[in-house]
Formats: structure tokens, C-alpha cells, sequence
């Protein structure tokens, strides 16, 4: 059956945070690709784009938090609330892309930034079929962040919200640290849909350890939490035991600082940052590299780097338990590490030592993204998803809907600021 | 219990004079109750508002507890909780009644068009419905009263009437008007004053004005009291006025008179100032007179103390008026008729569209 799919993201590429906004593009391509009929309502880019915008790209909404100069710690409340709670302009524009689209089914992303919980209940209301793909802990974020005699205007005062939805989770970690943090569970059930690699750009991967040297790859935001303090005081012991190596970090953030730290552990001939690369550039990369490096923090979602890395047969040495590790079995596919320094060290200093078949782990990491995290059975599972999803729905034919909506918003803003 | 509270009360009890309604009151109190009143559950839900006061409580838990409900009428419907409880009702699809209880006049149910939400309005007067009418063009009904005819009755008690005896029964504020009636009290007259101190500096100049005239106070009394006060007296006077005695302007000073009602149904012949609703409570000059100034009360109470005004037979016509007009059965009939009008209306748009869906 042929569908009509809206997409409904805060970011979409070209401007990404991470993994979550490239599945969702990924995703939406997918299902054009299959035939579908496929509209995406997303925000605007400020990142010039080289090739036309697609026309069943809709850069109509705002987007409440994203300002690159400005740490989210110093939002406004207004902000905020715009950003999680409601934001009336762009719930007005999620009603025009379901009266003119008419779709059978709203696939909907992070809807953090753009008012998620307002739209959420306008789906609910409308009895939009709708699934939410969970890549990181919306729900927490607008439980925590709202205040609950607001989040009774749409129902959401406990999972409520989430009801009517049907839910797609990238870990099974992420689900319970929602639960653990919002009390939300979703007693509907939820798929485990982990991250995938579409390995179609990808290269052969070359010899290891060549010349004697261990070539470390990273690649994600470049911050703290994600571990890049860890990479660096990890790769000065390795300096300090004249271990041969090199670390090349793709991406972007706090650069400023690890510039600064590199240079006060005298580590520049060691460590390159090398900016962001797009998607496909990455995977061509990481075949050159011996290990990819990923000592993010515990909570992180799923982070679908170290899974490409693993695609292109470049052992990802990884935080134990965040949300990729659930994929891949440790000493087989990757290394698992507990997130200190002398422990990421240490492995390390096993793949330069050459006490690891990298060749071996290389292949079993290939295998396991060919297979259980191909792109391809991922997008099959989300596809039939929609399918069981749709069904007939009707848009009232009521002039007083935007009045509604505009009541809850006005309530909303009232209630939180008096 | 105020006006408000007394209003839905009333209508309440009204429609349990019609067969084929359940009913429930659901309200916000400061904890979660639940018990019955006159058969009728009353389920009081913890307020949950980060705003004070009461006509800003509201509780998320209406969604779940309106849910199944035929329809919703929601009293107060110009407060945060009547905005809050617009919401939510008419997200869950319930059609909606609204009717203003003089509790707010919340913007965003008024400008912001709020009440363009609702599938109906009942007023409580013509009076009260202009000042929404504006803003509101769909269908609606005035319903003034109910009062309870057999509780508010001549023959309840075996009183003997005092023709001579003017009584005013409101709580004791500014803009009720009661220093018009000290005012132009003649010394022939006698007055009672029944009702609570809610303005204490107004007492004190209703107490010095009251010096040297026939004038009572009885700042607490029981329904039984009431009737009975009701029972013993000659007329009964509503002053209320839009400009009080400090200068201070009123908005809707009165959107109906209920204890005027209450008076009239206990057979008392009555004055009304031309404030608010108030002149339309008085249809007939044999059973009661509207005045619009000191001077024509002056006259008013002269007639009274003459034996001009009222006749013999004014009491008779008040009740008799009140029972066919503002009768708990009469406007049972009306608000049920009001109320299927409603959820028929609403049933045949959603036939409508499932209609032209499928064609």
C-alpha cells in the first residue's frame, strides 16, 4: 500500500546536531524511495545549501532554542516554553500540512525546539495516526520543563499524550531512563528500532595498523560529555608510554578549549581536529582508521557514529553502557570501556599494542550492520510500522479548530506567566 | 453559598424535574470529594492551579472524569476555569454550554473569542446576555431563575405580614445599593436588613445612617430564617446601583436578582432600582415597581406607606408569576429543551462530516 508520510522534525540536514536528524532524513528519503508520498514540515537552515531544496522539504516552522553562540542554559523561560510546550505558529502550520497533505500517517522526530506538546495533542485531537521515534528523551524534557497545571491543557499530565501514538525507541536504555525520570511509560509497547548504517557510500577498509601506527578516528559534537576531555587525557598516557599513534576528531563545538588542551599537553602532533564532514565523507574516512573512538557519556541515546564505523569494518572502542553498546557484544564487535580516562588508555594501548585482532572485530562489526542493523531491515520494520499505522481519519470541517488551539496556547502562556 | 454556587444548585435540581438526565456537578475545592446533594454527585476535584484564587482553580483531572459525558455545561465560563474547562471539554468532543455567573470577564474567552467555543449559551438574563452577545452569535437561551417554589413559599410558614415592614436581603456591600433605601425611608416605614458584612466601612455608614429611623440589621440567617423574614414582611427592595455610594463605578452590578425572585416567590410584592437584570424580573406594576432614582423611590415608599401600592392581591401575582416563569419545572422544561437542541445540533455536524467523508 502506497502511503502519504509526514515527517514532522525539529532539525533536518543540512543543519544536524547528530545521528538522530541524518536517520530521519535517511528515513523520509527511504520511504520516497519505496514509493511512498512523503512530505517533511521541519524548520528553517541557516546552512547554505548547495543543491535545491526538495519540494516535499516544508521549512515553515520556528525553531525556539537553536542559536549556536547561546548555551542553552541561558534560554529564557519564554524560549523554553516555546521550545517544548507550545508554540502557536507552528502548531497553526502542523494543522495546514495535515488539512492540505492529508497524510495517513505522522511519522514525528524530535519535537524538541518547535512546541512538541502542543502538536502531539493536536495530532490526538485530530486522531491522526501518528508514531514518535525516540533518539533521545523528548518526553523527559517536556515533563521536566513544563509545569503540570500547563501540561493538563493537552492532556499531558502524565503519558497521556503518548498514548495514540505508536513507539519507536533507538534503545531500550532510552525507554528506561524515560521512565526512571518522567514516570512515562508507554503501555502500548514500543519498538526497539536501533540505529542503522546505510553502508552504500562506504569503502574497503585498509590494512591495519600501518607502518606500526594506530590511527584513531572520533567523530560527534566536540564537548565534554560526548568525550573529548577523556580522548585527549587518554591520548596523553599513550604519549607518555611513546606509544605510536594519532587521533583525528571530526565534528564541532568547544573547540576553543581542546585546542588549548591539546596544546598544553603537547599533544598537536598528535590530535587534528578536523571539522564536520558530510555523512557519506565519514564513511569513506573511517576505512583508513584503526579504531573509532566513543567515550561518550552513559545516557547517550544512540549514538549512530561508532555503528558506522563498526559498518566499515573499524572497531568503535565505546562508554559500556550507553545506548549503542545494547548492539554489539563486547571483544567481538567492539571494545567496551568504562568512561575514565585510564580505562579508554587502555584500550588503546591494546589496538596499538596489536593485541587485538582489529581485522577479526572489523568483520564481525560489518556482519552485525549488514545484518541486524542493516539500513535496509530497518527501514523495512519502520515502513511496515507505518503501514499497520494507517488508517482513514477525518479533518473536521471546523472553522473554530485554530481557536481552540489559540485558547490552549493563551492558556498556556498565562498559566506559566501569570 | 453565593449567587454562583446557589444558580447551579438551582438548575441542577431544576432539571431533575425532567426525566431522562443524569447529572453530575464536578467543581475545584482545595481537596478531592465526592457526595450527594439532593441525589445529584458532586465530585470536588483538588485544585492544581499555580494561580490564586478560586475562579483560577482548575484540575487536570477532567479530562479523565468528563469523559463519556453527553455534554458539559460549564458555569463561570468567563473565568481561567471556565477558559481551562472550554479547553478540555471541547477537545474531548463533549458539546459545550457555557454561562456567565458575573465570576470574571476573562479576555481570553471574551476578545481572545473563547467563547465562539461553546455550542450554546445560557443567560441568566437578557441583561447578562447582552454583555456576552457581542461575542458570542451562536445559539443561546435566557433563563432567569429557577427558585425553588416550594422551599421560597408563602404557606411554608404561618407568619403574619407586616405590610408596612420594607425588607432588603444582600450581602453588605457598595453596590447593592441598600443606602438608597435608608435614604428614602419615611418614618412610617419600618426596614430589615438581611445579609452579611462583606464591606465593613459600608456597614458603618449604613449603621450611622440608620440612626434615628426604623432600621434593622440581622447579619446572619439561615434559609429557615430567611423564608420566614420573607413571610413577615411588606415589600421587599432590591437597590443594587452601577455607580456605588463612593464613587466607584460597577461593572455588572446585577445579572439577575435572585433573591428578588426568592421574594416574589414567598408572595412578597417588590421594588427594583433599574441596575443590571434587575427591571426584567418585574414584568407586571401589580406585583412590583422599578425605580431609577432617590426621588422615585421616595414616591414609591410614600405609595406603600398611603396604601396606594401594593394591592390586595400583588403577593398572589408575585408567586404566581414566578411559578410559571422561573419555576424549578418551567426552567427544567426550557433547559432541557436547551440542552438535547444542543447535542442534537452537535450530532448531526458530526453526521455531516462522516457524510461527506465517505462520499
Amino acid at each position: 500500500m502506497i502511503l502519504r508520510i509526514l515527517f514532522l522534525t525539529n532539525l533536518y540536514p543540512p543543519l544536524i546536531l547528530g545521528g538522530y536528524e541524518i536517520a530521519c532524513a535517511q528515513t523520509a528519503e527511504a520511504m520516497r524511495n519505496r514509493g511512498h508520498e512523503v512530505q517533511v514540515l521541519t524548520t528553517w537552515s541557516h546552512i547554505p545549501q548547495r543543491e535545491a531544496i526538495p519540494d516535499w522539504v516544508h521549512r515553515r516552522l520556528d525553531l525556539h532554542w537553536y542559536i549556536p553562540h547561546v548555551p542553552n542554559h541561558t534560554l529564557e523561560v519564554r524560549d523554553l516554553h516555546s521550545a517544548v510546550c507550545s508554540s502557536y505558529a507552528n502548531t497553526l502550520h502542523l494543522l495546514d500540512a495535515l488539512s492540505n497533505f492529508r497524510p495517513d500517517v505522522v511519522s514525528a522526530w524530535n519535537l524538541t525546539g518547535i512546541g512538541g506538546l502542543a502538536m502531539m495533542d493536536l495530532m490526538n485531537y485530530l486522531e491522526v495516526p501518528w508514531t514518535l521515534y525516540l533518539g533521545d528523551r523528548v518526553p523527559v524534557d517536556i515533563a521536566t520543563n513544563v509545569p503540570d497545571d500547563v501540561k493538563g491543557i493537552f492532556n499531558a499530565r502524565g503519558g497521556e499524550v503518548y498514548e495514540r501514538a505508536h513507539i519507536f525507541s533507538v534503545s531500550r536504555n532510552l525507554l528506561d531512563e524515560i521512565e526512571l525520570m518522567s514516570n512515562i511509560t508507554f503501555p502500548q509497547g514500543a519498538d526497539i528500532v536501533a540505529g542503522w548504517v546505510d553502508l552504500a557510500q562506504s569503502l574497503p577498509h585498509q590494512p591495519y595498523l600501518q607502518n606500526g601506527k594506530a590511527r584513531f578516528v572520533a567523530a560527534s559534537a566536540i564537548y565534554q560529555h560526548k568525550g573529548t576531555d577523556l580522548i585527549i587525557e587518554a591520548s596523553a598516557q599513550l604519549q607518555a608510554s611513546g606509544v605510536d599513534f594519532s587521533v583525528d576528531i571530526f565534528g564541532e563545538g568547544d573547540l576553543p578549549r581542546y585546542i588549548d588542551m591539546v596544546k598544553r599537553l603537547h599533544l598537536q602532533d598528535r590530535i587534528r581536529f578536523l571539522g564536520s564532514r558530510p555523512y557519506a565523507d565519514l564513511l569513506k574516512a573511517y576505512a583508513g582508521y584503526d579504531a573509532f573512538l566513543c567515550p561518550t557519556w552513559e545516557r547517550d541515546p544512540f549514538p549512530f557514529a561508532p555503528l558506522g564505523a563498526a559498518g566499515c569494518c573499524t572497531p568503535p572502542i565505546l562508554t559500556r553502557n550507553c545506548g549503542t553498546s545494547e548492539r554489539m557484544v563486547d571483544r567481538v564487535h567492539c571494545i567496551k570501556i568504562e568512561r575514565t580516562t585510564d580505562d579508554l588508555a587502555r584500550a588503546m594501548a591494546e589496538v596499538a599494542a596489536g593485541r587485538v585482532d582489529l581485522e577479526k572485530m572489523g568483520r564481525a562489526g560489518r556482519r552485525l550492520v549488514e545484518g541486524d542493523l542493516s539500513f535496509e531491515r530497518h527501514i523495512q520494520k519502520m515502513e511496515s510500522a507505518f503501514q499497520e499505522c494507517a488508517r482513514p481519519w477525518e479533518m473536521p470541517d471546523d472553522p473554530t479548530l485554530p481557536l481552540l488551539l489559540f485558547l490552549k496556547h493563551n492558556l498556556s502562556v498565562r498559566l506559566r506567566f501569570g | 453559598m453565593g449567587g454562583g454556587e446557589r444558580y447551579v444548585d438551582y438548575i441542577t435540581q431544576s432539571l431533575q424535574t425532567v426525566e431522562g438526565f443524569d447529572q453530575a456537578i464536578f467543581t475545584i475545592g482545595p481537596d478531592d470529594q465526592l457526595f450527594l446533594r439532593n441525589g445529584i454527585p458532586i465530585r470536588v476535584l483538588k485544585n492544581e492551579s499555580s494561580q490564586p484564587g478560586m475562579t483560577n482553580a482548575l484540575s487536570t483531572f477532567l479530562w479523565r472524569e468528563l469523559s463519556g459525558f453527553d455534554l458539559v455545561h460549564i458555569h463561570q465560563c468567563l473565568t481561567l476555569f471556565g477558559a481551562y474547562s472550554t479547553a478540555v471539554v471541547r477537545s474531548l468532543k463533549i458539546p459545550t454550554v457555557g454561562t456567565d455567573l458575573g465570576g470574571g470577564e476573562d479576555q481570553q474567552m471574551l476578545r481572545g473569542r473563547g467563547v465562539e467555543l461553546l455550542d450554546g449559551v445560557v443567560s441568566i438574563s437578557q441583561y447578562a446576555h447582552n454583555l456576552l452577545g457581542s461575542y458570542f452569535k451562536g445559539p443561546h437561551e435566557i433563563i432567569i431563575g429557577p427558585v425553588d417554589t416550594d422551599r421560597f413559599s408563602s404557606t411554608s410558614v404561618n407568619a403574619i405580614r407586616n405590610p408596612r415592614e420594607i425588607l432588603c436581603v444582600s450581602r453588605i456591600l457598595p453596590h447593592k445599593g441598600i443606602d438608597r433605601v435608608i435614604a428614602a425611608l419615611p418614618a412610617s416605614l419600618s426596614l430589615t436588613i438581611v445579609g452579611r458584612v462583606y464591606h465593613q466601612s459600608y456597614y458603618e455608614l449604613l449603621c450611622k445612617m440608620a440612626e434615628g429611623k426604623n432600621v434593622r440589621f440581622i447579619l446572619e440567617a439561615n434559609d429557615d430564617t430567611l423564608v420566614d423574614i420573607y413571610n413577615r414582611s411588606g415589600v421587599f427592595v432590591q437597590a443594587s446601583t452601577a455607580r456605588d455610594v463612593f464613587g466607584n463605578n460597577i461593572a455588572k452590578p446585577e445579572l439577575m436578582g435572585l433573591t428578588t425572585l426568592e421574594a416574589m416567590s414567598c408572595g412578597l410584592p417588590v421594588l427594583v432600582s433599574d441596575a443590571g437584570s434587575l427591571p426584567e424580573l418585574v414584568t407586571d406594576a401589580r406585583f412590583g415597581r422599578v425605580f431609577f432614582s432617590h426621588d422615585d423611590l421616595v414616591m414609591l415608599f410614600q405609595e406603600i406607606a398611603d396604601g396606594v401600592w401594593p394591592g390586595p392581591n400583588a403577593g398572589e401575582f408575585a408567586r404566581s408569576h414566578v411559578i410559571s416563569r422561573h419555576g424549578l419545572n418551567a426552567i427544567g422544561i426550557r433547559l432541557a429543551d436547551f440542552y438535547k437542541r444542543t447535542v442534537a445540533r452537535q450530532k448531526k455536524q458530526g453526521n455531516d462530516i462522516a457524510n461527506s467523508v465517505s462520499h
